[in-house]
């Protein structure tokens, strides 16, 4: 009797307003529409007003030519607008890249520092976070640039500044323009010496392996990184002297490039979308095994079904890329590899034999070269080091801010108890408190590091030439701010996503062991 | 104030040991409030001290004071014949001589039991990795736990916890041990596995002061009771004595309201 009220109860289907599963689609499918719609009628909207007022907004830029001087970069005169962009972005990677490094260091010393239990040390800690914390950052960056600008010497003050030798018999120069010192540039025979220092960088790996496992079976100090480091030198001295050994690599990579470059444009295709169509398969292999239970599978909730049913999609969007709205794709990505390798085949050519590395005497160059007078050579322009130095003050006194916490909240029972071990307080610092601090840290940390790319964008108001200062430079030349800022979007969405991704990642790594 | 000269027996075992901790006369304050008054007592070699006394009598900030944890502000305290001053080098010294058990474990929860246990052999005493996981595993046989060797402390329960913090302590190797309460955080039915732990470390030799609340581990074990009220030795004794015939009311005052 039981069972059998029990089995209608479950045959029962409730109304479909009630039923929970059908809810749940049609609310779904209701948003997607919604959200669909939404971008439909505003793109129309937009794109009619454009097409009213005249204007329009297109790609154009990026392969036209563009008359404009770039203060610093690896180009300074950029034949068109897409060049022009690609030098910003890089001026904002260099940036970027040299102040997270630094500001990391910086904020770890002076949040330490704070906590110290010397007097005069903790007080100068907290004097500048809470001096730089408390100031906009546009102010302080404005402030600097002013300060070196003022107190180093201008060309006005040289009596002849194109023919006047500098400091140092002229390898150097200090100028409101920056300082420079000699640039090493990639020579001849740079690429065969670059073989040999992977040679040497991989025989010091093993060799770092060797002296680290003898320390930690006979114990003493084994000296495994100096040993390491010697090796790698001993193979530059010797690679300096005989790079043109590895001339003969030339020729078969000119053949490996004549090679692809016959690599048929549908075999690429074929190949792309055999990859595209496995790891959707492989996705959703991964995530049924996932659903699977000791007790069999587990009852796949309609959430999942859409994840399956996206990752289907996403393989055959993916197909439908390669062979119906971009077939030229497969064969850019033919031509483009078969170009590097002849490229690459060309550097080691066997007239290549002269020098791996070679050295620029910094000069002051005429008028035209750059926007006014300047420098070349290695420089340390005035626009890049103001920048620099305010983005990484700044961002160390939060990130300083944070490590305190972080150590904080690391209980007092641990630093007592790896003092009763015997620790130093280094040690202790080292082993046991900074790596569970870190661990409390690194979400925060993370978010410095996002604000510490966003806002090298700030270098726009002294003229530092980021992305953003390129990129409105086009904009007002071409009439184009529509399509230039959405590249300068995706670029920083690009940077900011990557760094939460490998932010996620170490928070993965670093997550302690609970049960 | 009242004045502990009661001499103790000394049992046969303790016979000509040498002394291992001497306090004479130590003092400590806290702002205005007086944590440690006079207190005076010499632990011989392989000598099992238990001390009693209710809660904020003093008998952590004591122990504390042994290897500085807690600075002590007046009195000489000797630990194996260094005494314990602001010179950094007798600090380092008397650290890597007296192992401390907290009541609340305090292993380190980012590494591996294996990890807790020769961190500091490695980085103190400089051993070879190999060396100091070997003796590491024999510290784990011997608190019974060696298949924990690979889990985080996190994994662990509260007694096993506590054995891998007293092997922790004993990879230094020391020569005095020092119990801050060590059972106090445990589940009643883990208590006597870390007692067990205990017992067998007294039954080896190891000199050992122990705070607890554990009268049975202090009737069993100890050689010698002290018995601490607000900051002073108010009375100290056999097991035997103290248990059945104490001499101060404090004491007796004490024991009625735990037995």
């Amino acid at each position: 009797m039981t069972t059998g009220s029990l089995a209608t109860t479950q045959q029962q289907r409730p109304p479909f307003y009630r039923d929970a599963v059908v809810l749940k689609w049609a609310v779904q499918l209701a948003v997607l529409a919604a959200v669909i719609a939404a971008f439909w009628f505003s793109a129309s909207v937009g794109l009619q007003s454009l097409d009213d007022k005249g204007i329009d907004a297109d790609f154009d830029y990026i392969t036209e030519s563009v008359g404009i001087q770039i203060a610093e970069g690896i180009d300074t005169k950029p034949n068109n607008g897409g060049r022009a962009l690609w030098v910003g972005m890089v001026n904002t990677l260099r940036m970027s890249a040299a102040g997270l490094i630094l500001a990391t260091m910086l904020g770890v010393l002076i949040g330490v520092s704070r906590l110290s239990s010397n007097w005069m040390v903790s007080k100068l800690a907290s004097t500048f976070i809470e001096t730089v914390r408390n100031i906009p950052l546009l102010v302080q960056i404005i402030i600097i640039f002013t300060v070196f600008t003022v107190i180093l010497p201008g060309f006005r003050d040289f009596e002849d500044p194109f023919n006047e030798v500098g400091p140092i018999n002229g390898w150097l120069h200090i100028t409101n323009k920056g300082v420079a010192m000699p640039r090493p540039h990639i020579a001849d025979g740079f690429y065969q010496w670059a073989i040999w220092l992977l040679i040497g960088a991989i025989i010091a790996r093993f060799v770092y392996k060797n002296r680290a496992n003898a320390r930690d079976e006979h114990g003493g100090e084994t000296y495994p990184g100096w040993i390491a480091l010697g090796v790698i030198a001993i193979f530059a001295v010797i690679g300096w002297l005989a790079h043109t050994v590895f001339s003969f690599l030339g020729a078969p990579i000119q053949t490996l490039s004549d090679l692809i470059g016959r690599v048929p444009q549908a075999a690429v295709q074929i190949a792309l979308t055999v990859v595209a169509f496995a790891a959707a398969a492989r996705w959703i292999q991964n995530f049924f095994a996932q659903r699977r239970t000791p007790g069999g599978s587990a009852r796949l909730t309609d959430d999942d079904w859409f994840r399956v049913i996206f990752a289907g999609l996403g393989a055959v969007l993916a197909a439908g890329v390669l062979w119906v709205l971009w077939p030229g794709l497969s064969s850019w990505i033919v031509n483009s590899t078969s170009d590097l390798f002849r490229v690459i085949g060309d550097k080691f050519s066997a007239e290549r034999t002269g020098a791996p590395l070679g050295f620029q005497r910094p000069d002051i160059v005429q008028p035209g070269n750059f926007a006014n007078n300047g420098v070349q050579g290695l420089v340390l322009t005035t626009w890049f080091t103001a920048l620099f130095f305010g983005v990484v003050m700044y961002t160390s006194a939060f990130i300083a801010e944070i490590v305190r916490g972080g150590i904080l909240a690391v209980p007092k029972g641990q630093s007592e108890a790896a003092a009763a071990m015997g620790l130093s307080r280094m040690q202790s610092l080292r082993k046991v408190i900074l790596p569970q601090a870190l661990r409390v840290s690194l979400p925060p940390l993370g978010n410095q590091y996002l604000n510490l790319v966003k806002n090298t964008s700030l270098g726009v108001a002294i003229g530092y030439a980021d992305l953003v200062t390129v990129g409105s430079t086009i904009g007002n030349q071409k009439g184009q701010f529509l399509t230039v800022f959405p590249v300068i979007m995706a670029f920083y969405l690009t940077c900011s996503l990557s760094i939460s991704a490998v932010v996620n990642y170490f928070n993965r790594r670093l997550a302690i062991v609970e049960r | 104030m009242t004045e502990s000269t009661t001499a103790v027996p000394i049992p046969d075992r303790l016979k000509g040991a040498n002394d291992m901790i001497e306090c004479d006369q130590v003092n400590k304050w806290y702002g205005d409030f007086q944590a440690l008054k006079d207190v005076t007592a010499t632990i011989k070699e392989r000598e099992v001290v238990v001390v009693l006394g209710p809660s904020g009598s003093g008998k952590s900030t004591w122990i504390r004071c042994i290897n500085r944890l807690e600075q002590h502000q007046a009195g000489r305290i000797v630990v194996d014949g260094v005494e314990l001053t602001n010179d950094t080098r007798n600090i380092e010294k008397i650290r890597s001589e007296v192992g401390m058990v907290f009541q609340q474990f305090n292993l380190f929860p980012h590494l591996t039991v294996l990890d807790n246990i020769t961190l500091a052999p490695r980085w103190v005493k400089k051993q070879p990795k190999s060396e100091a996981e070997e003796n590491g595993m024999a510290l784990l046989e011997r608190v019974g736990i060696p298949e924990q060797a690979e889990k985080f402390p996190g994994q662990l329960s509260g007694g096993q916890q506590q054995r891998v913090a007293i092997a922790r302590s004993l990879a230094m190797e020391p020569r005095v041990m020092l119990f801050d309460e060590p059972t106090s955080a445990l589940d009643p039915e883990m208590i006597k596995e870390v007692l067990d732990v205990m017992k067998e470390l007294a039954r080896e030799g190891m000199t050992m002061m122990v705070v607890t609340h554990e009268m049975g581990f202090a009737r069993e074990v100890a050689d010698r009771i002290i018995f601490m009220e607000a900051g002073a030795i108010v009375e100290e004794g056999t097991p035997e004595h103290f248990f059945t015939n104490p001499d101060s009311d404090r004491t007796k005052l004490f024991l009625s309201q735990i037995l």
